[in-house]
């Protein structure tokens, strides 16, 4: 699975998670699924895209 | 001293509760806040489904087991404490949040996780994150319990 597919498997569940925990009215989660959902997803590729200048080296090979 | 309302006389239970707080939850006497959260600890859900929110249950514990599969299935780390490493303790803590799931894992199944899989970071993130949301649901449920949340 990549990595892509992880990160956005994790935002899916924790903001689910918490749209759930932390409000009752269906029209409140929806709104903080989303922010949530789109906040990390989003906030994780602008991070991943502002590193990209930096150099990682070549991949580790696993044994 | 107040006045008393003229249109709700005194004595009426329907006038009374009109003037209560329309959203001020009230602990039920049937709750037994203590044996919510241990249940809420032991089986991700079971607290909320014990307190009557059966709809939200079923979700939790969808959405943790979900956590726990995805995470045991990349070979996750299921933290444990070590010796000299500080920080394991708190790693520890958040898998141990998982309740049955972790017991199940660490001792029954002897699962610790694969230090060279691929996923064994990612998995370990997965596994963290879903004991601390049992945790956090441990505490939600002690709080409805005792009438602090709806």
């Amino acid at each position: 699975m990549s990595h892509f597919l992880l990160m956005v498997l994790y935002s899916l569940l924790v903001s689910v998670f918490f749209a759930v925990l932390w409000r009752r009215d269906r029209r409140g989660q929806v709104v903080l699924f989303l922010q949530l959902f789109l906040g990390m997803v989003l906030g994780g590729l602008a991070l991943a895209w502002l590193m990209y200048p930096f150099p990682s080296g070549p991949p580790t090979p696993l044994t | 001293m107040a006045e008393p309302d003229a249109e709700a006389p005194p004595g009426v239970p329907e006038a009374r509760a009109a003037e209560d707080p329309p959203s001020a939850p009230t602990p039920n006497p049937k709750n037994n806040a203590p044996f919510a959260a241990l249940l809420a600890w032991l089986i991700p859900g079971a607290g909320h489904f014990y307190l009557g929110r059966r709809g939200r249950a079923v979700l939790f514990l969808i959405l943790i087991l979900t956590a726990v599969v995805v995470g045991v299935a990349l070979q996750g780390k299921l933290w444990r404490i070590a010796p000299g490493q500080p920080l394991s303790v708190l790693g520890t803590l958040g898998c141990a949040g998982l309740g049955l799931p972790y017991l199940v894992l660490r001792f029954v199944l002897g699962y610790e996780g694969n230090i060279i899989a691929q996923g064994y970071e990612y998995g370990a993130a997965f596994l963290v994150t879903g004991g601390l949301m049992n945790l956090l649901l441990v505490l939600d449920a002690w709080d409805i319990a005792r009438g602090i949340k709806e």
